[in-house]
């Protein structure tokens, strides 16, 4: 479970950056591999991928900076499912 | 005019009621006052004056259009605030108390023009955030043209996200039939022309909305060899359709910019030192205030929602905030980063050649000085001494009666 939605955000990354290879740990922001826009696009990802609302505190960069951050956020919103 | 209340067709949640309020001025023209109606936790109503000459229906699908597009598409965000100000204070209206005194006039909407003792503290507040400004490493100072070439703007796609700031400078075109035409006409109907704007196609010239745009025209396409800082103090101007009559929000305003250019960390530590040092200003001017996260007035667009979350959960924006009633605040500074936005829009690069990070400060001067006298009062007898002893004799700033 943690593995697929961790393969599936970093899928979602390596589809929007120029690079081919990105540590899940690698925070994407900070490396100028895309536009500050992105963590729009980040969002709605999980949302629809996931079927979670991200909303309020939830919506805090730090839970969208790598790929390990956003399902560490996936995975205690559906925990809470 | 006439009153009314005005039901919307999707009620909005009162977290998002500020952006709506924000909105409702530039939905049209026609709206002299309004007063959001909220009934457990959403706004389902509008109250409005509005002119006689529209009809009510025009004005609800506008409204509703406004709501549909650009306030229910935000995901609310709770307030974060970063510092608060540990004074308690205590306000007065200080306008009819200037403008008694002959200290301020006001020439127009959302323009005031005034002299001592307003003068000296608005001075003095502009030479304590210039001093703030050339602390910074490789600080320089520029006086700017008041007039910015609309290209600078339309450049980095400006007019797409504020077209409601937008302030384009015209004249009579250069040629002799048009002058002769106008003069013709001017004197024959005894007032300019109804059809004036179309002798009018000149419209290379904007006021400018911040100072910050004269300084990324300046280093077009150069190469910086080194991280720097630009300040600069100017004219700027946004018109937001109506205005109250106090100097609360100016159309015609005076700006001290500081702007970052560099990599992202050196625009981050520019812009956490300022803000350190802007905390450290307000608490020695003895003002109360808070800082918080913010987002820019994006209007007119399709991105409006996208482009406000990023900027909120980014954290690329802060206001510090100065109330000016017990009710009331006024934002007098904003904190932001840019990412490399201006570097790749201008051209501006770094010494490897890459498009240069930026950020940039802002400090509405008019109304730092006006929050300050709604918290300390138009006498400067009532002001801390750690101005006054600063400004000189506090006697010879007062007005001649």
């Amino acid at each position: 479970m943690g593995a697929d939605s961790k393969a599936r955000i970093r899928e979602f990354v390596l589809d929007n950056i120029p690079e081919t290879e990105l540590a899940d740990d690698d925070d994407i922001f900070e490396r100028g591999l895309v536009r500050s826009m992105f963590v729009m696009q980040l969002v709605v990802f999980v949302e629809q991928e996931f079927g979670v609302q991200i909303t309020g505190d939830d919506l805090r960069f730090d839970h969208f900076r790598s790929v390990d951050r956003v399902d560490e956020l996936v995975a205690r919103k559906l925990a809470s499912v | 005019m006439r009153a009314l209340r005005v039901a919307l067709a999707e009620s909005v949640p009162v977290d998002l009621a500020p952006e709506l309020a924000k909105r409702l001025f530039f939905v049209s023209s026609a709206i002299a006052e309004f007063d959001l109606v909220a009934q457990g936790g959403v706004v389902n109503a509008v109250d409005l004056v509005i002119s006689d000459d529209v009809e009510e229906s025009a004005i609800a699908v506008k409204i509703g259009k406004v709501v549909a597009a650009e306030v229910l598409t935000q995901r609310p965000l709770p307030p974060r605030q970063v510092w608060r100000s540990p004074v308690t204070a205590t306000f007065v209206d200080p306008f009819p108390e200037l403008l008694a005194s002959d200290t301020a006039f006001v020439a127009g909407e959302g323009q005031v023009g005034f002299g001592e003792p307003l003068l000296s503290l608005v001075d003095y507040l502009d030479a304590r955030l210039r001093s703030i400004a050339l602390g910074l490493p490789r600080s320089r100072e520029f006086r700017y043209p008041t007039l910015l070439p609309t290209s600078v703007l339309d450049r980095f796609g400006y007019f797409g996200s504020f077209p409601q700031f937008a302030m384009f400078v015209t004249r009579l075109h250069n040629d002799i039939d048009v002058y002769g035409d106008f003069v013709e006409r001017y004197r024959a109907e005894g007032h300019l022309p109804d059809t004036l704007f179309e002798q009018c196609g000149d419209k290379e010239y904007c006021l400018p909305p911040t100072m910050c745009y004269h300084t990324y025209h300046q280093y077009t396409g150069r190469q910086l060899p080194q991280e720097m800082v630009v300040t600069a103090r100017g004219k700027s101007f946004r018109h937001e359709s109506r205005y109250h009559t106090s100097m609360e929000r100016l159309w015609d305003f005076t700006i001290r910019e500081i702007v970052f250019l560099g990599g992202e960390d050196f625009a981050t530590e520019c812009r956490n030192a300022v803000m350190a040092q802007a905390y450290a200003l307000l608490e020695e001017l003895e003002l109360a205030g808070f800082c918080e996260v913010a987002n820019d007035h994006f209007f007119g667009n399709a991105d409006t929602a996208g482009k406000i979350l990023t900027q909120r959960v980014m954290e690329l924006k802060f206001e510090l905030r100065v109330p000016v009633a017990e009710d009331r605040d006024i934002a007098v500074g904003s904190f932001n980063l840019h990412g490399r936005f201006f570097g790749e829009s201008f051209g501006i690069t770094d010494s490897a050649g890459s498009p240069t990070a930026s950020g940039c400060v802002g400090f509405g001067l008019e109304r730092l000085a006006y929050a300050f006298l709604c918290q300390h009062g138009a006498d400067p007898a009532g002001w801390p001494t750690a101005v006054t002893d600063r400004i000189g004799d506090p006697g010879a700033a007062r007005p001649h009666h």
